[in-house]
């Protein structure tokens, strides 16, 4: 199936015709983080199911950009409306004649990370400029203040062929890992943490050459490259074994494999199908392994009290919170859920000129949260928002992987 | 540790849970989206309607059970209905729920009609329509969800259930709840009214087009996090202030289903919202697993005993096909369906037989085939999905739904004991 | 009492009776048209939104094929605001024989209706939704219409011409004096008044009410047989085009888009009464099965609304009674000059709505020749209010609307995109409207909800802006509640049950409108 094949798949027998389920009953936009601040958007009922009824040919309701994808409104809607589904599909329409460059430029996250990483240092001061931010933004429409990656000097791949083998022998068996572009680029301690934990349970770690899972293009509506990207990335996993479990430490990448690239674009593909039923978020492993009485619970205890927020990306995927539950297992961690549906950020939405405001306005009470409960540092499971919640509170943010790590005795 | 998956977050399977996680269980609360508090008036019905008006629900329960044999009132008595209404104040406390369940409330609708409810929250008990009361409505020009004329002049050509005469007048105020915004939720303004500056405002402002006489009626909008909100509202008009359910979102359910569920999560209970329960193991007469669909797979959820607190028709829970053949979505389990035609023609006659099909059990909520054998030895069910209630028109629904999930987890927590003390035994 | 005076009566407000009342007024009679209800409730309101290409009549009634395809231009230009040009397709699925397309194409040409054989892949790529096995597709003409934008485009145009248009008068006597008609004798509805109507010709377009009008007039045995059809409206547009079966006419053939929803349709069962339809289940079932082999998954899909219309058939002694489908659909004009010596008044029956214009043209023209005062048709020339852009209805015309004028006007109907400033506006002009009157003009309530959020609504607007005092207001909120079931119970499975039960526990539930103060049995008008 082409892109186009796959759009209108995605859109006359998934999300489409599950707006019949809808019985306007309101539900989906009490959840809404965008239309709770801003009137400019009509909120996920309006733009979804709604919408829909009368779309054919030309797009008219232009208003349906504000959406940030957060998924909220689908996670919540008791009736199974693909309602986000809609909305993105809607939307990739609505784009497809008028893309703006920027939303070309700033999906193409692996490639920033590549071309980051060699001049890490230098790339990292230039983002903080001013003047360069001002004139990024009038040209790309990036906001000025927008959170932005921080390079590493070293990539994952670079740190797993330095350093020493690890000592314990795999008793347990081989798990790939996926790290994300982030993961790979910028967030490249998450991905070590991830893979030392777990090596410490007893599991050979493989990390096959890996690219990116195309979920910026798709949340732009540029599903053509987004699809190559995926199943480019689902070929790549599949390379080393089949029946492995796939583990992730990037949230929102594991719900692009797991459901978004299907039920959004369409791509109906034997690959994908594989690695989305393989693939386990790693918060999600560990209490799967604690489930089934096999999670070794010999903890250091860590006196901390600090907020953990479930994105919204990992909240659609319709597991709950398994990092809360793991959190709740390391003595003297009391982890407070953030309670806020989104951070603002939404992946590429809060980078954006026109929606910068409304992304900071979303995300406030989860930094008014994390400056109240502690300013020091507060715990999520994907890159964007950690950047977004730093940006607005000043804490430090981590994956919560890091307090596994060092309650392990790794750190 | 027993444990216990509970399908449904509605009133029945968030009460069912906590009680159950009170009491050491382990607990798994699933559910496929948000679930019905917020569509509801906000209050807790025991029953209103017997057809007549009922003034004292608990009284009646003996004799309405007698009229219909196969309403969940029949087993569920007076004293487990009033021992639940109490064990629910006790969870969401004063600022949130207040009334005696044994004696109905009469207040007034967003249409200007007067109905009976027994627990409240205390921002409404102020428009109790009885002889003498005196209102003013009040109405939001940006609120297309309420009608302060219609309320007010229904009101006043009712004579209120204890007889007499009810004065009310109404008034429109201009008051955004966002600047530039004219076509606003009711859920918009009860986030504004969180904040003490908008509040004061608002305030003064309506207290600018009350005049002095009567007891402000406004629609339930005052507050959603802040509990205060309305009584701080009424201090600065300096009059007694009550609110109005609207239809969704309603803005009294979200504060009660917000209160549960983090009750809820704070007495341990693993809350996974937002997937669908797609299947089922049972093996040796009980049910071993259930399958959750979350995304790229299912995830089996094991437990000793499970709660079906999924609601009625309205959720999804039971289905009526294009052949008119109805099912239960999670275990399909036999339902009790009436004999003769489901839907009549009749829009004002007798309720429609279709929307009293449900799920049959026994005294303990352990769900059987209709008038026979249980179906699985561990599995419950509570609420909507109970065969035998027209709720909406009874006014009974929350009533069915607390009492029934009291019962059905006090009945998984004596089975859990037995079990535990003859495994200690042995 | 109240007497008036027009040289025209025209009895009967649907297609027929808007299209002649426009042509009589436009030939400069002074004309007035009376219906007993709101225009449109007949036939007209209870039909398929079909403006045919003429396609389905190519090969069994080659006359009407070709007045469609002529009629249908013409429509589609004069009411452009009520006609969607949605294109058409001919298919042939499992269980037609794509053979017969050759006689189909052969009888096309003949009648020279337009028309362009189509590959498979292209219209599967129009149309996903359609059946995947179908084999063999022709494009045509095909077009949808609001049947009581239509009328009232008409009737609308009509009054620009000086006639007056009296809804809810109902027709209670015509008065002869000697051989000629001399007054026709109604019953306000709305007040209960008499009132009388001093004429010189009556021209009855009352349809399947024909015969009765007639007998009113003392000329008993008009026989207009009612053949009953249902048709179901689903919650969303499963195709775009109009979708017919490549075959001789059958039921449940056809399945057009019409505003935000999709209709299939219909059956055919002769009807005694035409105020006593009846929607069958296993005439619901038929035409759920018909809407599966178009559209696979169709029973998955949900229906939101039924009804039941009475097509108005002339008895002609080729074809049985109880044999409706087959009857000419062809119109008939009765001229009760012979018949019963009573001279001034014509009975029109049959016809289709496609050719309602051509049908009133020649029934204004048999009228002048009965006066002896030739004058001419102009009614294919001159566009009707409102379209007088000439540019077509699209479907995201509302949605376009509202997000430019949301910030200024609160939306009251969310499913149906219609603002408060519609409604008011249309109160204004009919301050005694039923919200069902209103209803025809603005869509209100036809959505998925059927009502359940936007009744209150429209009752506290109407209320608040002081056309109607309380009791009217509860009233008819209660009324439009009542009303909207009668097509719902029918088709209630799936989805709309879950929509009905969340509806109850609005009103009931939450409002508690069962207790509202006045009699439920005493209805507003």
């Amino acid at each position: 199936m082409n892109a186009n094949e796959s759009l209108e798949f995605a859109q006359t027998q998934v999300a489409r015709a599950s707006l019949d389920h809808c019985v306007k009953c309101t539900i989906c936009e009490t959840h809404c983080p965008v239309s709770a601040v801003t009137p400019k958007f009509t909120g996920p009922k309006f733009v979804g199911p709604q919408a829909e009824r009368f779309r054919h040919g030309e797009s008219v309701d232009h208003s349906l950009d504000y959406c940030s994808s957060c998924g909220a409104c689908t996670l919540a809607c008791p009736q199974g409306v693909k309602i986000a589904e809609l909305n993105s599909q809607a939307r990739a329409v609505m784009k497809a004649d008028d893309m703006p460059l920027r939303d070309r430029l700033i999906t193409q996250t692996t490639l920033m990370g590549m071309a980051m990483t060699p001049v890490a240092p230098v790339a990292n001061a230039a983002l903080r400029i001013k003047p360069v931010r001002t004139v990024v933004e009038k040209v790309l429409g990036i906001h000025r203040d927008a959170p932005m990656p921080h390079a590493n000097t070293q990539t994952i791949t670079g740190w797993l062929k330095k350093r020493k083998k690890p000592a314990t022998h795999a008793t347990r068996g081989t798990l790939i890992f996926f790290h994300g572009c982030a993961g790979g680029y910028f967030e490249v301690e998450t991905s070590k943490k991830s893979i030392e934990v777990l090596e410490h349970l007893g599991y050979e770690v493989l990390v096959p050459k890996q690219g990116c899972c195309g979920l910026a293009e798709q949340s732009n509506g540029l599903f053509d490259g987004a699809t190559d990207k995926v199943l480019k990335l689902c070929d790549e996993l599949r390379t080393s074994g089949r029946d492995l479990t796939i583990i992730s430490s990037s949230g929102s990448c594991t719900g692009m494999l797991k459901h978004e690239a299907h039920e959004i674009m369409g791509v109906d593909d034997v690959r994908l199908a594989d690695v989305g039923t393989r693939i386990r978020d790693i918060m999600e492993f560990l209490l799967e392994l604690y489930d089934a009485d096999e999670l070794p619970t010999d903890f250091k205890p860590i006196e901390l009290t600090a907020v953990y927020h479930a994105p919204c990306q990992l909240k659609s995927q319709g597991m709950g919170q398994p990092a809360m539950e793991v959190l709740k297992l390391i003595p003297g961690v009391e982890a407070i859920e953030s309670g806020a549906t989104c951070c603002g950020i939404a992946g590429t939405y809060g980078l954006k000129k026109e929606k910068y405001e409304i992304a900071q306005a979303v995300g406030k009470p989860l930094f008014d949260k994390v400056k109240e409960v502690n300013p020091e540092i507060a715990y999520c499971d994907t890159e964007t928002c950690r950047w977004q919640i730093r940006k607005g509170s000043g804490a430090a943010v981590e994956h919560p992987i890091f307090l596994v790590h060092q309650a392990y005795g790794l750190s | 540790m027993t444990r216990v998956v509970v399908i449904g977050a509605g009133v029945a399977g968030l009460v069912a849970s906590i009680r159950l996680a009170d009491a050491g269980a382990r607990v798994a609360l699933l559910n496929k989206g948000t679930g019905g508090l917020q569509l509801s008036q906000g209050t807790i019905d025991i029953l209103g309607y017997a057809p007549e008006r009922v003034e004292r629900p608990l009284e009646a329960l003996a004799g309405f059970a007698q009229a219909h044999p196969g309403h969940p009132y029949a087993s569920l008595d007076a004293e487990c209905v009033g021992t639940a209404a109490g064990y629910l104040k006790d969870l969401l406390g004063p600022a949130l729920l207040v009334g005696d369940p044994a004696v109905n409330l009469q207040l007034p609708t967003a249409v200007g009609a007067i109905r009976p409810t027994a627990l409240v929250s205390p921002s409404m008990t102020a428009g109790a329509c009885v002889d003498g009361a005196d209102f003013v409505i009040v109405g939001l020009r940006q609120l297309k969800d309420f009608y302060p004329e219609l309320v007010a002049q229904n009101l006043a050509r009712t004579e209120p259930p204890g007889g007499g005469r009810i004065t009310a007048r109404s008034v429109m105020l201009d008051f955004p709840a966002r600047d530039g915004e004219i076509d606003s939720s009711g859920l918009t303004y009860a986030r504004a009214l969180d904040d003490p500056a908008y509040r004061r405002r608002f305030a003064l402002a309506v207290k600018g087009v009350v005049g002095d006489a009567g007891t402000v009626g406004l629609p339930a909008v005052l507050g959603l996090d802040d509990h205060g909100a309305w009584a701080d509202i009424a201090e600065l008009i300096g009059a007694e202030v009550f609110e109005i359910p609207l239809p969704p979102p309603s803005v009294p359910g979200m504060r009660l289903n917000r209160a549960l569920t983090e009750r809820a999560k704070s007495a341990g209970v693993r809350v996974v919202p937002g997937s669908k329960v797609t299947g089922f193991h049972a093996s040796g007469g009980s049910v071993r697993s259930v399958s959750l669909a979350t995304a790229g797979g299912a995830r089996e959820f094991v437990a000793e005993a499970f709660l079906l607190a999924t609601g009625g028709f309205e959720s999804g829970a039971l289905h009526a096909d294009s052949y008119h053949k109805v099912h239960e979505s999670v275990f399909d389990l036999p339902l009790r369906i009436p004999e003769g035609t489901l839907v009549h023609g009749d829009y004002w006659g007798d309720p429609q037989p279709l929307f009293t099909i449900g799920v049959d059990t026994d005294e303990n909520l352990l769900v059987r085939h209709p008038g026979g054998e249980p179906v699985h030895n561990n599995l419950y069910a509570a609420g909507g999905i109970l065969a035998g209630a027209t709720r909406w028109q009874e006014k009974s629904g929350e009533g069915i739904a607390v009492a029934s999930a009291v019962r059905a987890a006090d009945a998984i927590l004596s089975v859990a004991a037995t079990a535990t003390s003859q495994g200690a035994a042995s | 009492m109240l007497t008036l005076s027009a040289d025209v009566v025209v009895v009967g407000g649907g297609s027929t009776g808007a299209g002649v009342v426009r042509d009589v007024a436009m030939r400069g009679y002074k004309a007035i048209l009376v219906d007993r209800a709101d225009l449109g409730q007949g036939t007209t309101g209870r039909y398929h939104g079909l403006l045919h290409s003429g396609g389905r009549y190519v090969v069994s009634d080659p006359h009407s094929a070709t007045e469609c395809a002529e009629e249908n231009a013409i429509i589609s230009r004069i009411q452009a605001d009520a006609v969607e040009l949605t294109g058409g397709y001919f298919v042939a699925t499992q269980v037609d024989d794509p053979a017969w397309g050759d006689e189909w194409a052969k009888g096309a040409t003949e009648t020279q209706v337009p028309f362009e054989e189509v590959s498979v892949a292209d219209v599967l790529k129009a149309e996903p939704r359609l059946n995947p096995k179908i084999s063999r597709a022709f494009k045509v003409q095909d077009g949808s219409v609001d049947g009581w934008q239509m009328v009232w485009g008409a009737a609308n145009s009509a009054k620009q011409y000086g006639a007056q248009i009296l809804t809810y008068h109902r027709v209670t006597k015509i008065e002869r004096d000697g051989d000629r008609v001399s007054q026709v004798v109604c019953t306000d509805e709305k007040t209960g008044e008499e009132v009388r109507i001093d004429c010189n010709f009556v021209l009855n377009c009352a349809a399947a009410w024909g015969g009765q009008i007639a007998h009113m007039a003392g000329c008993p045995d008009v026989q207009v047989v009612p053949g009953a059809g249902i048709m179901i409206a689903m919650n969303h547009r499963l195709t775009n085009s109009v979708v017919n079966r490549l075959t001789y006419p059958a039921d449940g053939d056809i399945l057009v888009p019409v505003h935000t929803v999709c209709i299939i349709g219909t059956t055919d069962q002769k009807a005694d009464d035409p105020d006593q339809l009846k929607i069958a289940w296993d005439e619901v079932q038929q035409m759920m099965d018909c809407g599966e082999l178009l559209v696979p998954g169709f029973r998955k899909a949900r229906a939101i609304h039924a009804w039941a219309g009475a097509r108005p058939l002339v008895k002609d002694s080729r074809v049985g009674s109880g044999d409706t489908r087959h009857m000419s659909r062809g119109m008939s004009i009765i001229d009760h000059s012979d018949r019963d010596s009573l001279k001034g008044l014509l009975t029109i029956a049959g016809g289709k709505l496609t050719t309602y214009r051509l049908m009133a043209e020649k029934v204004v023209d048999a009228m002048c020749a009965q006066l002896d005062d030739p004058r001419p048709c102009r009614t294919a020339t001159e566009n009707v209010p409102g379209s007088e852009s000439g540019k077509n209805y699209v479907i995201t015309h509302r949605l376009e609307e509202r997000e430019h004028d949301r910030h200024e006007d609160q939306i009251l109907c969310e499913c149906e995109l219609m603002s408060r400033g519609m409604f008011t506006k249309a109160l204004v002009k009919q301050p005694k409207g039923s919200f069902d009157d209103l209803r025809r003009q603005l869509r209100l309530g036809m959505g998925p909800c059927q009502g359940g959020f936007c009744t209150m609504r429209a009752t506290g607007v109407a209320l608040e802006t002081e056309h109607i005092d309380i009791e009217r207001a509860t009233g008819l909120l209660r009324l439009f509640l009542k009303n909207r079931w009668i097509g719902i119970w029918p088709i209630l499975y799936g989805d709309q049950v879950r929509q009905t039960a969340l509806d109850n526990w609005i009103f009931q539930g939450t409002l508690d409108v069962e207790h509202l103060p006045g009699l439920t049995h005493e209805e507003v008008v």
